[in-house]
C-alpha cells in the first residue's frame, strides 16, 4: 500500500503531526499500536484518530511497525505486525513515545529504537538512569532518539531525508 | 517515669521478638515489646519467606539442619495460615557432579530431613520451569511462610494474652541501677522499667548493649533479594551444591523470590539497605541457571536485609561466625543482671529461640511456666481456609488472615480497593484498628496492598484516599511516602518494562499526560 505519509504512532504527537496533513488532502496512514499515555493530561487520542479516519486517513490500530527498510538515506517500505504487505510513502514520521509505548526498548545495558534502528542518547551506565529520589528530574526521562536541525532522525550518524520524528521519542 | 512495671521488656519487633512476646505472654508474665518502626521493618521483612527443611545446613551444620527440620513441622501445625506447603528440590547441574548429592542425601536423613531423590526427567514433570540440563534431583519438605503474616499473628497472640506492643517508638538507652539493668528509656521521653529486657533487635542489638556497657561482636551480612512478578515454580528450586550465591528460588503467593547475596557490609549501612545494580546482576546470572526463564521475566524488585551474625569472640578477627541461635545471659558472661541478648539464629527457628530466652526469663524470675509455643495453633490458623462459595471479595482476606476475617466488616466496607490483591476496605480498616498502620507501607505488611502485579501502579491513588480517610491525614503525602518506597526498589532493576512502568508513573504522578 502506497502513501503520501505514514506516522507511525497514534497518540498525541501522532495525531497533531497527522491532522494539517489530512487538512491539507494528503493520503496518510497512522500505525496505531494503542499504547498512548496522553489520554490523561490531553483529550484522549482515541477520539482524534477516530476524527481523522473519518477525514479519509488509514489508521491500522491494534498494529505495530517492526522494521524499517533504508536504501541510500531514505526510507523505502516499512513493515507491520498485522500487514501482509510492506507499507510505502514518500515521507515518514516516527511519533511512537518513549519506554511506556516501546518507542524505545531496554535490557541491562542497552537503549535503541526497534523499527529503525536510530541513534539514541543515553548514559551506557544504567546506574545513570534515574535519580534516587522519585520527585527529582529523572534522566531516563531525556533519553531519546537523535535527530538533526530539521528534526530528521539519524541513523548510524546519518540524518535520513524522509523520516522525522516528533513528540516524547525525541531526546531533548 | 511509667508507675508500671513489666516483669519482661523485649526490644525489637521482628520475628524473634515477636515470638518472645507471645511465649511470654502464654507462660503469664506481664510483658511489653517496644519497636522503633513497624514490626518486620528489619530482616524479618527483608528476606526469602522460607520456611528452611533444614537440607540447606544438612551437609555443614548438623544441629542448625536439625533445629530446622523439627521448627519446620510445628509451624506447619501452628501457623498453618502462613505456610504454603510448597515443598523444596534440590537440583543438581553437569558443574555440581552428583558426589555431592550423595553425600547431602545422607547427611539429610542423619538429620531427620526426608530427602528422596528423584528422576530428572520426574523433576522436569513436577517443574517444567526448572535448568532442562539437569543431571539430579532431590525432594526435601521446604515450604513457602509469609514473615509479615507471621509476625503479625504472634503479636496478636501476645495482645491477647495480656501484652503491650509499642511501636514507632525507638529505645534510645538501657536504664541501669549499679551492675542491674532495669528498664529502658524511649525516644518519647518516658522510662519503663522491667525486672528483665530481652534484646531482640537483630543487627541493632550491638549498639544498645555497647551504650550499656555489654560489648557483643556483631557482623551484618547483607543479602540483596530480587521478586519476579510471576510464579515461575511451585516448589522451592535450590542448587545442590555448596551453600552459595543466588542459589535459592521461593515461591510465594503470586511472585517468585530469588537470593541470596552474603556480603560484610559496615554497621552504619544497615539502616538503610538496598540492592546494587552489580548484586542484581550476580543474582540474575545465577538464578538463570536454577530457572532460565527467569532471564525474560519480569522483575518487580530487588532489595537487601541484614542477617545478625555474631562473632563467638568479640576480639577475633570475625572468622569465628555463628550463623546458629545465639541466647546470652548477661549477669553471666558480663556481670550485667537484667539483661538478655536472644539473636543469630534464622526465620525458621524464630520460635525456638523465643522458647529458649523465655525459659532463661523464666528460671530468673523464677516462674515454672512450661513453653506451650509449639502446640497451640496462632490466630488465623486455627483451620479456616478460603472455600468457593465465600463471597469473592472475602476469599483473599480469608487466605490472608483466616479465621481473623471474624473482625472485618464486610457489609459496610466490601468494596475491593487494590484489585491484584483483593484488599478491601474491611481489611485495610482492620489492619489500621489491630497494627496502628501509619502509612501505605505500613499497609502492606499486614494487608499484602500493593504488593500484586500492578505494584500500586493503578490503585494507589484509591489506597491513599481510602487511608486518608480512616486516619485524617493527607492522601498526597500518603502517596508521595509510597512512591519513594516503591522507587527504591525499582531503580536497581530499571530497565525493560521496569522502565516502562517507570515512565508511567513519573508522568501520572506528575500529571504530565
Amino acid at each position: 500500500m502506497r502513501f503520501d505519509v505514514i506516522i507511525i504512532g497514534g497518540g498525541w504527537a501522532g495525531c497533531t503531526a497527522a491532522e494539517p496533513l489530512v487538512e491539507a488532502g494528503k493520503k496518510v496512514c497512522i500505525v496505531s499500536e494503542g499504547l498512548s499515555l496522553s489520554a490523561v493530561k490531553y483529550e484522549s487520542p482515541y477520539a482524534r484518530l477516530a476524527t481523522l479516519q473519518k477525514q479519509g486517513a488509514v489508521v491500522l490500530r491494534g498494529d505495530r511497525a517492526i522494521s524499517g527498510k533504508i536504501e541510500d538515506g531514505k526510507v523505502v517500505e516499512i513493515r507491520t505486525r498485522n500487514m501482509d504487505e510492506p507499507l510505502v510513502a514518500d515521507e515518514y514520521v516516527l511519533a511512537t513515545g518513549k519506554f511506556f509505548s516501546r518507542g524505545l526498548l531496554s535490557d541491562k545495558e542497552h537503549i535503541w529504537e526497534p523499527v529503525f534502528g536510530a541513534d539514541v542518547v543515553y548514559d551506557p551506565d544504567r546506574t545513570k538512569w534515574f535519580d534516587p529520589d522519585f520527585e527529582a528530574p529523572q534522566p531516563f526521562m531525556k533519553f531519546g532518539v537523535k535527530t538533526d536541525a530539521e528534526g530528521r532522525v539519524l541513523v548510524g550518524g546519518k540524518a535520513i531525508v524522509n523520516l522525522t520524528a516528533v513528540g516524547d521519542i525525541c531526546n531533548e | 517515669m511509667s508507675a508500671k512495671e513489666y516483669d519482661v521488656i523485649i526490644v525489637g519487633g521482628g520475628v524473634t521478638g515477636a515470638a518472645t512476646v507471645r511465649d511470654c505472654a502464654l507462660r503469664g508474665l506481664s510483658t511489653l515489646l517496644i519497636e522503633r518502626g513497624d514490626i518486620c521493618d528489619g530482616a524479618s521483612g527483608r528476606n526469602h519467606g522460607l520456611l528452611h527443611s533444614g537440607a540447606r545446613y544438612a551437609v555443614t551444620d548438623r544441629e542448625g539442619a536439625e533445629e530446622c527440620i523439627r521448627e519446620n513441622r510445628i509451624l506447619r501445625r501452628i501457623a498453618s495460615n502462613c505456610v504454603e506447603q510448597t515443598e523444596g528440590l534440590f537440583i543438581s547441574l553437569p558443574e555440581d557432579g552428583l558426589d555431592y548429592q550423595a553425600n547431602f542425601i545422607k547427611k539429610c536423613r542423619e538429620a531427620g530431613i526426608d530427602a528422596e531423590a528423584i528422576d530428572p526427567a520426574e523433576a522436569l514433570r513436577m517443574e517444567p520451569a526448572i535448568n532442562p540440563r539437569i543431571i539430579g534431583a532431590v525432594k526435601v519438605p521446604d515450604a513457602s511462610v509469609d514473615p509479615f503474616r507471621l509476625v503479625d499473628a504472634h503479636i496478636l497472640d501476645a495482645q491477647r494474652h495480656g501484652a503491650d506492643i509499642l511501636k514507632f517508638t525507638a529505645v534510645t538507652e538501657l536504664v541501669k541501677e549499679g551492675d542491674r539493668v532495669v528498664g529502658v528509656k524511649t525516644s518519647k521521653g518516658d522510662v519503663i522499667r522491667a525486672r528483665e529486657v530481652v534484646l531482640a533487635a537483630g543487627i541493632w542489638t550491638a549498639g544498645l548493649a555497647q551504650a550499656a556497657g555489654v560489648k557483643i561482636g556483631m557482623m551484618p551480612s547483607k543479602g540483596a533479594l530480587i521478586i519476579y512478578g510471576h510464579r515461575v515454580a511451585n516448589m522451592v528450586i535450590n542448587r545442590c551444591r555448596k551453600p552459595a550465591n543466588a542459589d535459592i528460588l521461593v515461591p510465594g503467593d503470586v511472585v517468585s523470590v530469588l537470593g541470596t547475596t552474603s556480603d560484610k557490609v559496615p554497621v552504619e549501612t544497615c539502616d538503610d539497605m538496598h540492592a546494587t545494580p552489580e548484586e542484581v546482576d550476580l543474582l540474575m546470572r545465577e538464578g538463570e541457571q536454577l530457572v532460565p526463564s527467569l532471564a525474560h521475566t519480569r522483575i518487580i524488585r530487588a532489595y537487601a536485609g541484614v542477617r545478625p551474625l555474631v562473632v563467638a569472640d568479640p576480639a577475633g578477627d570475625g572468622r569465628n561466625v555463628s550463623r546458629g541461635i545465639v541466647l546470652l545471659d548477661h549477669e553471666t558472661r558480663d556481670g550485667v543482671p537484667g539483661l538478655i541478648t536472644i539473636t543469630g539464629g534464622k526465620l525458621t527457628t524464630a520460635r525456638l529461640m523465643a522458647e529458649m530466652a523465655t525459659d532463661l526469663i523464666c528460671k530468673k524470675l523464677g516462674s515454672s511456666a512450661r513453653c506451650e509455643t509449639a502446640v497451640r495453633a496462632l490466630p488465623g490458623s486455627e483451620g479456616r481456609k478460603p472455600r468457593f462459595k465465600d463471597p469473592f471479595n472475602m476469599r483473599a482476606a480469608i487466605g490472608r488472615h483466616g479465621t481473623e476475617v471474624a473482625q472485618m466488616d464486610f457489609e459496610k466496607g466490601g468494596e475491593i480497593i487494590c484489585e491484584c490483591e483483593s484488599v478491601t476496605r474491611a481489611e485495610i480498616e482492620y489492619a489500621v484498628k489491630q497494627f496502628g498502620v501509619r502509612n501505605i507501607s505500613d499497609l502492606r505488611r499486614h494487608t499484602r496492598i500493593g504488593m500484586g502485579t500492578c505494584q500500586g501502579s493503578f490503585c494507589i491513588r484509591k489506597v491513599a484516599a481510602v487511608l486518608a480517610d480512616i486516619l485524617s491525614v493527607s492522601a498526597e503525602e500518603l502517596v508521595r511516602e509510597y512512591m519513594q518506597e516503591r522507587w527504591k526498589g525499582m531503580t536497581p532493576v530499571l530497565w525493560g518494562d521496569t522502565l516502562r512502568e517507570a515512565e508511567y508513573m513519573q508522568k501520572t504522578n506528575r500529571d504530565e499526560i
